[in-house]
């Protein structure tokens, strides 16, 4: 009955909402690391131009030019003590405008002897340029550049290079992005701890339902007790109603099995007891195979009785069943043509409305009519007129069938007796005489009614009232 | 007159073969729906009763499949749940009677003898053919009134031969309609009782037609 391990993960509802909770959660938190991590670094590196920018201000600010034209630049009037030690990580350099002999012609004392190697560009006067490149010590360097010319001379222009290490920077950057992914890992793990118990306590109620299912099934309970979520009590109301009905069922079932075989032991009982005697007194069981057939027949009545009551009782409670009469109608006609096709009889249905219904069985239909109509055929001598009309009535709409025949009928004080159960007024036409009571049974356990007349064609009209199916 | 049994209950497939052997049938039987439609789709039979609660094939099934292949013979369904919708379901598949259990083995013979009757488009249970008459409920034969003594072999010859007055009637039809399946068909037996027929009935009852058959005229 298990299910596969993996099929039984994902038919898990839990499983569901906690993996989707769990797919989304991390979603965004990786999102948003991301962002996070890229809008820090960002931030710092600007911070860090900025500053560069103002040191590079400051060495164009302290840049002056001799009487040859070459720059000069006073290291004492340099502040940061950075600018003199060496490999300090903060450096400047004023490159020539022939890049091949000048490059380098006055550099920071920081730089030692390494010199900074620029990519050439094309630069406009006065603008900033920002490059990164390899440091004397191998480390990384971000430069800030900037040409300037001297207007009142010959115009040489002068790049003026101011760099910074990046080591700090990018430590700095990676200190904050292993906090931000520990800060968020806790944050995760603290959304799905959440998630947890909301998927626990919102599914509880399906616990505490399976745990009545299972009382249900253990026989303890009878039925869903409590009251659940307003999503799943719907489902539980239909489900004790389906519960209610099994037990009705049972137990009406219990009922009739008692019953029957109630009745069928004393058929038993008197052929067993006839059976003793013959083998007493051999020689005088002339009566036995009577007694026995005599016997049968009585079982079999009281078996075909609760049989036929078994199935009206089936039929009840069964709300919105509906059966179009005249298809039901049409097939009984057929059988009874050719059952009785020796009799040449006429079977004569009035025309009647396409959407006429019986609200109730179509198996309870047909027993109803098959019996009636059955009877019609055995006793008529040529005819048997059938015609079905809607009646209105207080108690909602009805229907009412009526089936003529020409027979003999049945005489006005004798029409009681023959509704009676297992009554047979006439012995020598075959049948188990049951017909008219199991009729008369299913009609009253639908509220109709059967009434017996005398028929305009000289026989017997059985008139037969049932509830009338909403025509849809 | 032989008929096609189809039921799975051994006791009451032994009971119906007795009663119908000893109502004058041949009788050939089938324990499950595939083979009682095999049997009835391929060999000559005068009526089927057929079971509908069948193993392998249900009845209501076989009679489907039968009336689709075009067989018209005769057929009367048991049933054991003795509902109107059952007989509906029955009588639509194409059978021609229904009978419910259990049942009175005369009642039985009776629809068996009607539907045979029925089905050569007889009325009457009485056959007439000319002074010679055939009661089928009684097995009487009467000639002008007269008793004749008939054995059961020559009664079902005279039987067949009455239900198709003024047909010619092949060797062949008689020996696959009166005898089972199972019987060495290639002896003359037929020509045999037709003879002994002739001493008993005024000769030229029975006329035979070279190379066709026997064809049943009413006697003078």
């Amino acid at each position: 009955m298990k299910p596969a391990a993996g099929l039984h993960w994902m038919r898990s509802l839990r499983f569901r909402l906690l993996a989707a909770t769990l797919v989304a959660v991390a979603l965004a938190l990786v999102l948003a690391g991301l962002l996070l991590a890229s809008l820090f670094r960002d931030h710092v590196m600007r911070q860090f131009s900025q500053g560069l920018n103002a040191q590079l201000d400051q060495i164009t600010a302290r840049l002056e030019f001799d009487a040859a034209g070459q720059p000069q630049l006073d290291p004492q009037a340099l502040t940061d003590p950075r600018w003199s030690r060496p490999y300090s990580g903060l450096y400047w350099q004023v490159d020539g405008a022939n890049i091949e002999q000048q490059r380098g012609v006055l550099r920071s004392r920081s730089l030692w002897d390494a010199t900074l190697v620029l990519p050439s560009d094309a630069l406009a006067d006065g603008a900033v340029h920002v490059h990164e490149v390899k440091g004397p010590d191998g480390a990384r360097l971000l430069l800030v550049e900037r040409t300037i010319t001297r207007d009142d001379l010959r115009a040489t222009p002068w790049r003026l290079i101011v760099g910074s290490d990046l080591r700090e920077t990018v430590s700095a950057v990676g200190r904050f992005n292993g906090v931000l992914a520990a800060s968020l890992a806790a944050l995760l793990a603290l959304l799905c701890a959440a998630a947890l118990a909301q998927v626990a306590i919102g599914l509880a109620p399906l616990r505490a339902l399976q745990r009545r299912l299972m009382l249900v099934r253990a026989g303890t309970a009878q039925r869903l007790d409590g009251m659940f979520p307003q999503e799943v009590q719907p489902l539980i109301d239909d489900f004790n109603a389906v519960l209610d009905r099994n037990a009705e069922v049972v137990t009406r079932a219990r009922a009739q099995a008692g019953n029957l075989a109630h009745a069928i032991k004393t058929p038993l009982a008197a052929m067993s007891q006839a059976a003793a005697a013959a083998v007493q007194r051999p020689d005088a069981c002339a009566d036995l195979a009577t007694l026995v057939e005599e016997q049968v027949g009585v079982a079999r009545r009281h078996v075909d009785w609760h049989l036929a009551r078994a199935r009206a009782a089936a039929a009840q409670g069964l709300p919105g069943a509906r059966v179009t009469l005249q298809p039901v109608i049409g097939g009984l006609l057929r059988v009874m043509e050719r059952v009785h096709a020796e009799r040449r009889l006429t079977l004569q249905c009035a025309p009647m409305a396409a959407d006429l219904a019986f609200a109730g069985e179509v198996q309870d239909l047909q027993e109803i009519l098959g019996n009636l109509l059955d009877n019609a055929c055995k006793w008529a001598r040529h005819e048997i007129h059938v015609s079905a009309t809607p009646i209105e009535s207080a108690g909602g709409g009805r229907l009412r069938i009526v089936i003529d025949d020409d027979g003999p009928g049945i005489e006005p004080d004798r029409r009681d007796a023959v509704m009676a159960r297992g009554a047979r007024l006439d012995e020598s036409v075959p049948g188990s005489g049951l017909g008219l009571a199991i009729v008369n049974e299913l009609v009253g356990l639908y509220g109709g009614s059967v009434q017996l007349y005398a028929a305009p064609i000289g026989g017997l009209r059985v008139e037969v009232e049932l509830p009338r199916g909403i025509p849809t | 007159m032989r008929v096609l049994l189809v039921e799975d209950d051994p006791t009451l497939r032994a009971q119906l073969r007795v009663g119908l052997e000893e109502a004058g049938y041949v009788v050939d039987e089938a324990d499950n729906g595939r083979d009682g439609h095999h049997l009835g789709a391929t060999e000559s039979f005068d009526a089927a009763i057929l079971d509908l609660g069948l193993p392998v094939l249900d009845g209501i099934s076989v009679l489907k499949r039968w009336r689709e292949a075009g067989l018209t013979l005769p057929v009367m369904i048991l049933t054991a749940r003795d509902s109107w919708h059952e007989k509906v379901a029955g009588i639509d598949a194409g059978a021609d009677d229904y009978l419910a259990k259990p049942f009175h083995m005369e009642e039985l013979l009776a629809r068996v003898r009607a539907l045979i009757r029925r089905a050569q488009g007889l009325a009457s249970p009485v056959l007439q053919c000319g002074t010679l008459a055939l009661d089928t409920r009684s097995g009487r034969v009467t000639l002008n009134g007269q008793s004749v003594n008939l054995t059961s072999h020559e009664y079902r010859l005279l039987s067949y031969l009455m239900h198709r007055p003024g047909t010619v009637v092949s060797r062949t039809e008689l020996t696959e309609h009166l005898y089972s399946q199972d019987f060495d068909r290639d002896s003359n037996t037929i020509e045999v009782f037709v003879g002994r027929l002739r001493r008993k009935l005024p000769p030229e009852t029975i006329e035979t037609i070279r190379g066709m058959g026997y064809r049943l005229v009413a006697p003078p």
